[in-house]
């Protein structure tokens, strides 16, 4: 029996098992009734659920045969999940993409190819800040159009690092390199107090009981490092790849990314930041909230987190430290990308390009939680922090300042060499493996995957 | 019924002190759930010690149950997304229903037919279905994964439930030797009486056997109830979304920097609810079904 | 997925033959069900060929393909096999299973043979033996989310009572040293009571006369216990404890809910290493191949249990 046949057959035998049940056998599993359209839409940020839901509520207004119905999964789950969903051929029509993740997608040929679409319609792509769209071009093909865009920057508990004598001003001009961590280093030993109150710099300092640590660092950051590692070793010099995007050689084996990852490490030995192996399933964010740590690398996506009304801390942004090789921060993008496999492509299309429109970038500015990728919703967007009191100068600083910025590496498997990174600096970290010899092997795996 | 030893001795005490122990380590964790269920998330920081909390509310029961708006979940610690646990625990009752009911009467008919009937080739089907015995899960589920998925039934119950409800080769194997078990002098006065093969299953043999039938009924439920892979493969969407699904999706749907612990020890609670009511309905049968068998 | 291996049969069968053998014939005319039979058998066939046959054919033949599933498969021949005898990840999936198997069917094994024990000579409660099938009662889904946020390093109550002891805080699913015993403990607490009932009721079936006897004879509990309980008790405990164990090797639930694989790989188990070639990295050929492997090592273990079975007829029937 060919493979076909048997299906059949066997669609014909479990109906008729299941007539006692609810289930119809039919395979049709077509949302659209008349004329009605549901537009399934993908992000990952809960904190910028509600903009979006502004955007699809204007949008539904607009057009009231399209229903976009958003679904928001964690960060860590994401990928995982989109995969899981695009095998089953099941994927939502269209998803909030990353520079790092979104390459597997296109080279499955999951994604849709939205060159013609912006050539028939017009879109305009100078009107986004610049270097975001061209991260999703690939051999002349687009596979999605900006949505907005995000700086690093360091984030700290004013009131501790002032207890400590720490101004806004030292912290605006910070420096670190790898062998004695600079004045940022200084600033982190200060920052951590022990249980008897006795900072990381006195001669007393009991790194086993400490109440408050100075640093709190990411390490579950994937291949990229954007919120920590990764601005650290670009300020040290290291390069990701030979050349991105799409690079077909990554540079993971660079000695200046060892020496920062040994740095972090002897952080820990220290006592200024926490053991990687007695974290919590909690973010560094709300531990920094919960006063467990004074200061840690966070992006523009969070500043809502670290300035809403409820916060009971009073926190600061302040620029990364200047580097051996200057101050750097991780310029990143996200963008919308249309599953190629959509029913509704047109609808589709028209949802992105109402996403990527002033009209639902100027709704999401409003909310002031990320900055969108068209200048002019930026603009406002920042009139927004404005308006709420709320300085956030740094990030927008650190994109327009000259060579300030680096981009996440693209290149094709990221999703699978991310946690081969992750893997590697983690034993790194846990003392398990050298930097160096983790890094080496970890390099070697995922290059095996670019070739 | 007998008791061995009654006079109290320190070893005595010992032991009941053991089987305590274990009892409340047993419980515990049960108690701390429903006991972070009722706390506010707010509060999570500042009353996490105490064995009954602060304020105790109902809200994490309220959302998780999709009874409150985005705005009120959000309020309360949770992402704002969608969640109607009523709905999933209906789903995980269709469709460990589904396959413990099918199941065993499937397996049955099959067990019957190996015990009882006489054709050309019985021992030699009856032992190739047995080495299905052989074949680990994980290795049917990628294929069969393929296969529902190419019939088009990925998020319908007949998807869901399609390998499971015809056979299993253990309750096959199961029944077939409780029916050999069974005196056939019973069948042989309904043979006498005209009745035929159908008939005497149905109306002799199976009421005779309702023990063992609610055994492997009663355990199947239980794998069925606490499958997680397959429907997490197959019926992610809404509205074959099972409870422990639904349970990794609230997870995964949790806010990025915490997740939402008291929304999820509401949504566990729901998912415990069930095996306490079935346990003290069924408590005695369910536990001496294990002396009878022993099912993985 | 469900119901599908053994581990011992009904007793109430134990009077009848054992075996394939068909029961004696009478001496009155021989029917030939054949229509009935294959009536009666054919839900149970189908079921056999569709989702036991027919995969098990597929799977093999995908484990010899570059299978994505997202195009078509082409024939690679062995490629997969001697990819996966040069893959870490799969040493080391094989690794931390089999650390993770003989922690929890370790500790499990001796807990439940203790309460069984106990249960045995102390009481015949239904209340107790019901309340300690609880935690089996519960999805793994469930039981991982529970222990997850009594171990959370920072709010769980565990660490809270740790370091009110002075003990300090652990990292249990997050420390590499800590996160394979944490799984295995959880899983420990979660099957142990249902463990403890089938040697309860194993131990149930030892005559009573024989501690009678021994008791006779000046024996103690524990006396009683290496000489009686456990000699008598031998064929049932090595069959729930081989089911245990392939049980055991396919965990899957609780690692997917708590640790993820992680941290550094620690408890990437080879349940979760197919899952995530398979569904998270559209390596559908070389999860396959990884399967066969698996399939292998689970056929030996339980062409094992099936000569148990048999055994433990003979010896307790």
């Amino acid at each position: 029996m060919s493979p076909r046949h048997l299906r059949t057959g066997a669609a014909a035998l479990l109906c008729l098992a299941a007539t006692t049940t609810l289930v119809s056998c039919g395979s049709s599993d077509d949302d659209t009734a008349g004329s009605r359209t549901t537009i399934d839409y993908w992000l990952w940020d809960d904190l910028q659920l509600p903009g979006y839901q502004d955007c699809a509520t204007a949008f539904h207004r607009a057009n009231p045969d399209i229903t976009v119905k958003i679904t928001q999964t964690a960060w860590s789950q994401y990928w995982q999940n989109l995969t899981v969903e695009l095998v089953s051929g099941d994927a939502p029509d269209v998803w909030a993409n990353q520079s790092t993740y979104y390459p597997q997608y296109a080279a499955g040929g999951q994604l849709l190819d939205l060159q013609p679409l912006v050539d028939r319609d017009k879109v305009d792509l100078s009107a986004y800040q610049p270097g975001l769209t061209g991260v999703w071009v690939k051999d002349g093909k687009r596979y999605g159009l900006p949505k907005d865009w995000d700086t690093m920057a360091l984030v700290y508990n004013t009131t501790m690092l002032q207890k400590q004598g720490v101004d806004a001003g030292q912290l605006n001009d910070l420096t670190w390199n790898p062998s004695d961590g600079g004045t940022l280093e200084k600033v982190i030993a200060k920052a951590t107090v022990d249980t008897k109150g006795r900072n990381g710099l006195d001669p007393g300092f009991d790194k086993d009981h400490v109440k408050t640590y100075g640093f709190l660092a990411e390490w579950a950051d994937g291949s990229q490092g954007q919120n920590g590692w990764g601005d650290f070793a670009a300020s040290n010099g290291f390069t990701f790849l030979d050349k991105n995007p799409w690079g077909t050689h990554y540079q993971y084996d660079d000695p200046k990314l060892a020496e920062t990852i040994a740095w972090f490490k002897h952080l820990i030995d220290k006592g200024y930041a926490p053991p990687l192996d007695k974290k919590s399933a909690l973010a560094n964010s709300e531990l920094l909230m919960a006063g467990k740590g004074a200061m840690m690398v966070t992006g523009s996506w969070t500043i809502s987190t670290f300035t809403k009304p409820k916060v009971k801390q009073k926190f600061a942004f302040a620029p990364l430290p200047t580097g051996p090789a200057g101050r750097k921060s991780a310029l990143n993008g996200s963008s919308d990308a249309i599953w190629a496999g959509t029913k509704h492509k047109e609808q589709a299309w028209k949802w992105v390009k109402f996403l990527a429109s002033p009209e639902c970038q100027n709704l999401v500015a409003q909310r002031g939680i990320v900055f969108p990728a068209l200048k002019t919703a930026t603009r406002k967007a920042l009139a927004v922090h404005r308006a709420r009191g709320e300085d956030v100068h740094v990030f927008t600083d650190a994109a327009a300042a000259k060579d300030g910025t680096f981009l996440l590496p693209v290149t094709e498997n990221g999703t699978e060499i991310s946690p081969i990174v992750q893997d590697a600096i983690q034993s790194a970290i846990l003392g398990e493996a050298s930097p160096e010899a983790a890094l080496k092997s970890a390099n070697d795996k995922a290059n095996d995957l670019v070739k | 019924m007998s008791r061995i030893r009654t006079k109290v001795s320190p070893g005595r005490i010992a032991a009941w002190t053991v089987l305590v122990i274990a009892l409340v380590v047993t419980v515990f964790p049960f108690y701390w759930m429903v006991r972070t269920a009722l706390t506010p998330a707010a509060d999570l920081y500042t009353d996490s010690t105490g064995l009954v909390p602060d304020h105790p509310t109902m809200i994490n029961f309220l959302r998780v149950l999709g009874l409150t708006s985005q705005e009120e979940a959000q309020a309360a610690g949770g992402s704002g997304a969608h969640v109607d646990f009523l709905r999933y625990l209906l789903n995980s009752v269709v469709y460990s229903g589904l396959i413990a009911a099918l199941q065993t009467l499937f397996c049955a008919m099959a067990g019957y037919a190996f015990a009882r009937l006489r054709f050309p080739g019985r021992d030699v089907v009856f032992g190739v279905l047995i080495a299905a015995l052989m074949v680990p899960p994980i290795f049917t589920v990628l294929p069969n994964f393929v296969l529902v998925k190419d019939l088009g039934w990925l998020n319908t119950f007949t998807g869901m439930v399609a390998p499971s409800v015809l056979m299993t080769p253990f309750a096959v194997f199961f029944l077939r030797q409780f029916f050999l078990s069974i005196p056939r002098d019973v069948e042989e006065a309904a043979v006498l009486d005209g009745v035929g093969a159908w008939g005497i299953f149905w109306r002799v043999v199976m009421p005779m056997s309702r023990g063992p039938l609610i055994t492997i009924g009663l355990t199947t439920t239980v794998w069925a109830w606490k499958d997680y892979l397959w429907p997490l493969l197959t019926g992610r969407e809404e509205q074959t979304r099972v409870l422990t699904v639904a349970l990794g999706i609230f997870q995964q749907q949790s806010p990025n920097t915490q997740p939402d612990w008291t929304g999820l020890m509401a949504g566990s609670a729901l998912s415990v609810l069930p095996v306490l009511v079935l346990l003290i309905a069924l408590g005695r049968r369910l536990v001496e079904s294990l002396n009878f068998t022993g099912m993985k | 997925m469900g119901a599908n291996t053994a581990v011992a049969p009904p007793h109430e069968s134990a009077g009848s033959p054992p075996g394939n053998a068909p029961a004696p014939a009478r001496p009155r005319r021989r029917r030939d069900d054949r229509k009935a039979a294959w009536l009666f058998l054919a839900p149970a066939l189908v079921g056999f060929a569709l989702f036991y046959a027919y995969p098990t054919v597929r799977g093999v033949y995908y484990s010899l393909t570059d299978y994505n599933l997202l195009s078509e498969p082409g024939f690679v021949g062995a490629g997969n096999y001697r990819q996966l005898i040069g893959d870490e990840q799969f040493w080391n999936a094989l690794k931390v299973t089999g650390y993770y198997v003989v922690l929890n069917i370790g500790s499990q094994t001796v807990l439940a043979l203790l309460l069984a024990a106990l249960m045995h000579r102390l009481t015949r409660s239904v209340a107790l033996r019901a309340m300690l099938l609880v935690p089996w009662l519960v999805p793994n889904v469930t039981v991982g989310l529970v222990w997850m946020w009594l171990l959370d390093a920072n709010l769980g109550f565990v660490n809270h009572v740790l370091d009110a002891l002075g003990l300090g805080t652990t990292g249990f699913f997050t420390s590499p040293d800590w996160a394979m015993p944490t799984v295995a403990a959880v899983n420990t607490w979660a099957y142990t009571g249902y463990t403890a009932l089938l040697l309860y009721a194993g131990m149930l079936q030892i005559p009573q006369y024989l501690y009678e006897s021994a008791a006779l004879d000046g024996a103690g509990e524990w006396r009683m216990f290496t000489r009686v309980t456990l000699p008598l008790l031998r064929p049932v405990l090595a069959l729930v404890l081989v089911v245990s164990l392939i049980g055991s090797f396919q965990i899957f639930d609780t690692i997917a809910v708590t640790t993820k694989g992680g941290p550094v790989s620690a408890t990437r188990v080879i349940y979760f290493y197919i899952y995530e070639q398979a569904f998270n990295y559209f390596h559908m050929g070389y999860a396959s191949a990884v399967a066969v492997v698996l399939a292998v090592i689970l056929g030996v273990l339980t062409a094992v249990q099936i000569r148990l079975l048999r055994a433990s007829r003979s010896d307790l029937a």
